[in-house]
């Protein structure tokens, strides 16, 4: 019998199915015992042709498709497309419509944040905590449903406005689950930064400096754990954010703890400015007209999403349909710090690190592009030759 | 007539069916146990029951590159080791089926041999997760055993007698649990690494390896498989609440005290995170043993 050859590395495929993710993504992880050496990412699997299929449809169509981006911060993006084409109309929605939109844009941020603490509790095996925080998840749900009438895709946005008005019993009411969330909030920031156990695996793991944010280019909480100044509603306001400014949380460790305590004071940060909207918001009407061919001209928007920075590049050509648009969501940014930090680490800490940025990869995946065209491989084509092994395979069937 | 008790010894009470009903509801309750803390609604009382119904009439997978009759043995050889080991420990409070002097280190040795068959089960498939699982077992087998052993041999020597039965009739005139209560602690948490629950679940690290030594394994082997961990459930938590807690005055003590130790099972599962296994290791040698030998210093100086 021959003997086994010697592998020259250990490769430990994660995704595109894998308990771990909760979307298709691959990652191939090279291991010397249980240490990582080497990581390696490939995205795309999860294309779904947004930017195309939004030229194709009008503007307010557009609207519709593209609060679907995102499962999670579903708003943000509706947000952010409604300021751009704004911007092009030299429209501005009137002072209610934007508290409004910053409010959903706030519940939506602790919806997300709970969501997380939930999903990366989970990676570390701590299911009790991601059973809690879902569960009080619920409440921030319900509050947004008893305001636009949806859990998820709250369609609170139309051009120039919003849909729907706070009146002073639904305040009331998100008044008191305010109350309820941050009480949770505050037990959940005690259990996370005094539980031994749990910061045996959070302390010190997967630290990136602020140095290295920087030039991986970070955003988001992943970026002000490490101390980069970057809050998108600090340095550069929009919308109500100049009327209730947030405090930046930042934080100097850099490690998966300091995402946890970012991500938990930032909760806090949201529930303040929410009862600062409540409190004193401004009476105006809730939307005004827009017309229906947006001029021609661009536009970019970058909003604070609750992951980090969503950029929108909007070019309109005059019509009624956008001439080209452009979606860039903070995962992409984020995703290099991973391919890095997990290097040196052990396998059981790749799911926790990987959580640690909040991925989201259906909103990031874009273009896929295949770089081993024409190298003789006939399972790679370009696009010409499929359309040609195409017409070929069906004249074929037609013979 | 002997020959017919045997035969019912070994089939159905104390070993064989009795033993796979009481371990499928003694799994149930752990689950709808854990549920409950974790504010979840949990499965419902048959649903052990179901799915090895369901796994045991499944199609056995057998992959590429496995050598079969190790991957079809090495579950039968798993249950039939605990189910062994059922018939030295007093079941359901009852005087053990069977018994000689020395039963204990073999009853210990019988329980080892279903993480021995998980690890050479995931080693003998070529599935990256299942070797890296199987690493991972047998690793965190020479972390916790001998811990566990020398906190099961504590009483022994008290009782100064190694057979089970022995030890059990010294441990009814002695709650063990107070004179030795670092064993005791150390014997529940051993048997928490025995039975790979959290936090010392990183064999089976469905985030990281998804279900470790035992990926590649489907249908009948996966049943076995959960069905001896199910019996070493019972098996464990009969001898360490014999051996600790006052030993068993009738069926009703047997259950009051296993499901007790079972309860603080479940409640150490729900409150804590995953330990990675280098932290597994660090646990048991850097404060298991030294912990467990401590006591048996106390116990040699102060005592004998």
């Amino acid at each position: 019998m021959e003997p086994n050859p010697v592998p020259a590395s250990f490769n430990i495929p994660i995704g595109p199915q894998h308990p771990a993710l909760k979307e298709p993504g691959h990652f191939q992880f090279t291991v010397d015992g249980e240490i990582v050496t080497r990581a390696y990412v490939r995205l795309g699997y999860a294309h779904r042709g947004i930017e195309k299929a939004a030229e194709e449809r009008n503007w307010i169509q557009d609207l519709y498709l593209l609060e679907r981006v995102c499962g999670i911060c579903s708003h943000i993006h509706a947000f952010s497309y409604c300021l751009a084409v704004e911007q092009l109309a030299n429209v501005q929605a009137p002072p209610r419509a934007q508290a409004i939109r910053v409010l959903v844009a706030e519940l939506e941020r602790i919806h997300s944040h709970f969501l997380w603490m939930g999903v990366s509790a989970h990676e570390a095996g701590f299911d009790t905590l991601f059973m809690y925080s879902w569960r009080d998840r619920e409440r921030v749900m319900d509050m947004l449903e008893s305001l636009t009438g949806n859990r998820v895709n709250y369609s609170a946005n139309i051009l120039g406005g919003v849909k729907f008005d706070v009146d002073a019993a639904q305040a009331a009411s998100i008044r008191l689950g305010l109350d309820f969330l941050e009480d949770r909030a505050h037990h959940y920031l005690n259990v996370l930064s005094k539980d031994a156990m749990f910061l045996q695996r959070t302390r010190g793991i997967g630290v990136m400096t602020r140095a290295q944010a920087e030039v991986m280019g970070a955003v988001g909480p992943t970026a002000r754990a490490s101390n980069v100044p970057r809050d998108l509603r600090v340095i550069a306001p929009y919308a109500a954010y100049p009327q209730f400014p947030v405090h930046m949380v930042l934080d100097t460790r850099g490690d998966l703890q300091a995402r946890f305590e970012v991500r938990i004071q930032e909760l806090f940060e949201s529930i303040r400015v929410i009862r600062l909207i409540l409190d004193s918001m401004p009476e105006s009407e809730l939307s005004v007209s827009m017309p229906r061919r947006i001029p021609a001209g661009e536009a970019v928007v970058r909003l604070e999403a609750p992951r980090g920075e969503v950029l929108y590049f909007v070019k309109s050509n005059g019509t009624d349909k956008p001439a080209r648009l452009k979606v860039r969501t903070p995962t992409i940014c984020n995703l290099n710090s991973v391919v890095r930090l997990v290097i040196g680490h052990q396998l059981a800490d790749v799911p926790m690190i990987l959580a640690g940025i909040d991925p989201c990869f259906s909103c990031n995946d874009r273009m896929v592009q295949v770089s081993r065209v024409g190298q003789g491989d006939p399972q790679d084509m370009s696009w010409a030759e499929l359309r040609n092994y195409g017409i070929n395979y069906y004249r074929r069937l037609s013979k | 007539m002997n020959a017919f008790l045997t035969v019912l010894r070994l089939l159905l009470f104390p070993g064989g069916l009795f033993l796979l009903v009481v371990g499928l509801f003694y799994q149930w309750f752990a689950r709808k146990l854990l549920a409950l803390l974790q504010n979840r609604i949990g499965p419902r009382w048959f649903q052990p029951f179901a799915d090895t119904l369901k796994l045991l009439a499944k199609e056995e997978i057998v992959p590429d590159g496995v050598n079969p009759y190790l991957f079809i043995g090495l579950p039968v050889v798993a249950l039939a080791g605990t189910l062994t080991a059922a018939l030295y420990v007093p079941i359901a409070g009852l005087a053990p089926s069977y018994g000689f002097p020395g039963d204990l280190i073999v009853v210990l040795y019988l329980l080892s041999l279903l993480t021995l068959c998980t690890g050479l089960a995931g080693a003998n498939t070529l599935d990256r997760f299942s070797l890296i699982g199987a690493t991972r077992t047998l690793t965190q087998l020479f972390a916790y055993e001998a811990p566990f052993l020398l906190a099961m041999l504590g009483p022994a020597v008290m009782a100064g007698s190694w057979q089970i039965g022995a030890i059990t009739e010294y441990a009814r005139s002695h709650w063990l649990i107070l004179t030795q209560p670092l064993g005791f602690i150390v014997a529940v948490v051993g048997l928490m690494g025995k039975l790979e629950m959290p936090p010392f679940d990183a064999p089976e690290a469905h985030t990281e390896i998804v279900a470790g030594a035992l990926t590649e394994y489907s249908g009948r082997g996966l049943g076995l498989f959960n069905l001896g961990r199910a019996v070493e459930l019972v098996v464990g938590l009969t001898l360490v609440s014999a051996v600790y807690l006052g030993g068993f005055a009738s069926p009703l003590s047997f259950l009051a005290k296993s499901g007790a130790i079972l309860f603080v099972l479940v409640g150490i599962q729900a409150l804590l995170t995953r330990l990675r296994i280098d932290q597994t290791v660090g646990l048991w040698w850097r404060y298991g043993t030294l912990v467990v030998l401590a006591q048996w210093f106390v116990m040699i100086v102060v005592w004998r």
